[in-house]
């Protein structure tokens, strides 16, 4: 090899380098863009399609819900790269103030393969659901974790791509959900110490 | 030797910018052929645009790839000269006849149109061509097999990464194969806009 052929290799070497790194941010913007993101999921107030699928023991789950909240949680085991999202998830379940919503997580593929690692994640207790990408289209989910919330009537409450246990929250207070213990202790103490300056 | 230098990085450029192209439009290659059905005197046979759109999409991955592993041949410098001079035709038609129509040149992986940015920038690309050119002697740029094949690998990546990144904006087929980037993906409440393409519902 002479030595232009070795300066060439190493000039090329680097454009393709850029070419990836521009690729790259190309799928990052889109990814973070406003238009990309709004394309997902379904309007607040639209009827959600209906469905019953099985979890991995078999029992039948079905949504419009039998209670007057589902969360539906459109995600399989690669919730593990998302672990902030495992512990929202985790808070909701175990929140008592949440009795009057239900939580699934509706996979792609066959929920067996997904449980056992979603189990070990701590989210047993969770329904996991066999859904199919039939599902996911119908919902316009194309990225995961994707969280929609529909009420009893089957209309959706909420919708949004969630990467943090924030985005959790701040979906849960736009779907009109019950505070959480948390937020209930909040707002009382906040309202114990307005009341309390008031009377001084 | 400076000037040479300049050539390779051209050369370098073009290269991987055709083979990215190329991908990108392999990856979208049902709306590239909207595209091309413009330039069709006969809009009768869709077949057509669509056979069409895929020869454009392959030449450009053949003619990045031999450009990228075959520095020292110099009739593949013309070959892209002439592509690219190409690109330049099809931006000056499409902006007179179609302005503000999607060109597709990298797929879903952009959104512009035709219009005088898109002229800029073909041209630039000529001119580019034109540079790369004039090579040194082409004993001077000689490869091994083992450079040859590593150059066509990376090639050949950047052509794969252009298709999955295409196909993934294009489509939406990321459900499913794994989770989204944590770090880029955002957030947006209900309600905000319209659903997007696709809804069932």
């Amino acid at each position: 090899m002479t030595i232009l052929g070795i300066v060439f290799v190493g000039i090329a070497a680097l454009a393709c380098a850029a070419a990836l790194l521009a690729i790259l941010g190309i799928g990052q913007l889109a990814l973070s863009g406003s238009g990309a993101i709004a394309r997902d999921g379904l309007a607040r107030g639209q009827v959600a399609p209906a469905w019953s699928l099985p979890d991995a023991d078999g029992t039948l789950r079905s949504s419009p819900p039998g209670r007057p909240f589902q969360l539906i949680v459109f995600g399989d085991h690669s919730l593990r790269s998302f672990p902030s999202v495992v512990a929202g998830l985790r808070s909701l379940r175990d929140d008592p103030a949440n009795a009057d919503l239900e939580i699934v997580i509706v996979t792609a593929g066959d929920a067996r393969l997904s449980q056992p690692a979603l189990t070990t994640l701590g989210l047993d207790r969770i329904p996991v659901l066999t859904g199919s990408r039939a599902l996911y289209a119908r919902y316009n989910v194309r990225v995961m974790p994707f969280v929609i919330v529909v009420d009893a009537a089957g209309r959706v409450r909420a919708s949004s791509l969630v990467n943090h246990d924030w985005q959790l929250a701040k979906l849960r207070r736009i779907a009109g959900l019950p505070l959480d213990s948390g937020d209930a202790a909040g707002v009382a103490g906040r309202a114990a110490r307005q009341s309390q300056a008031a009377a001084v | 030797m400076s000037v040479a230098v300049l050539a390779l990085c051209c050369k370098a450029l073009l290269a991987a910018s055709l083979l990215m192209a190329g991908g990108a439009k392999l990856a979208d290659l049902r709306g590239f052929a909207a595209t091309a059905a413009l330039f069709l005197p006969d809009r009768r046979w869709p077949g057509l645009a669509s056979t069409m759109a895929a020869g454009v999409a392959g030449g450009e991955l053949a003619l990045g790839a031999a450009s990228l592993s075959n520095p020292g041949v110099r009739w593949l410098n013309l070959a892209v000269l002439a592509a690219c001079a190409g690109f330049v035709v099809v931006s000056v038609v499409g902006y007179l006849r179609y302005p503000g129509r999607p060109c597709r040149c990298f797929g879903s992986l952009s959104g512009r149109s035709f219009g005088p940015p898109g002229i800029g920038r073909a041209a630039l690309m000529t001119l580019l061509a034109v540079a790369a050119t004039a090579p040194p002697t082409p004993s001077l740029v000689q490869l091994g097999s083992a450079g040859r094949l590593g150059l066509l690998a990376a090639g050949l990546l950047v052509a794969w990464c252009a298709f999955a990144a295409g196909a993934a904006l294009g489509s939406g087929s990321i459900a499913g194969s794994g989770p989204a980037d944590s770090g880029t993906a955002g957030w947006r409440p209900a309600g905000s806009g319209a659903a997007g393409p696709g809804l069932a519902s």
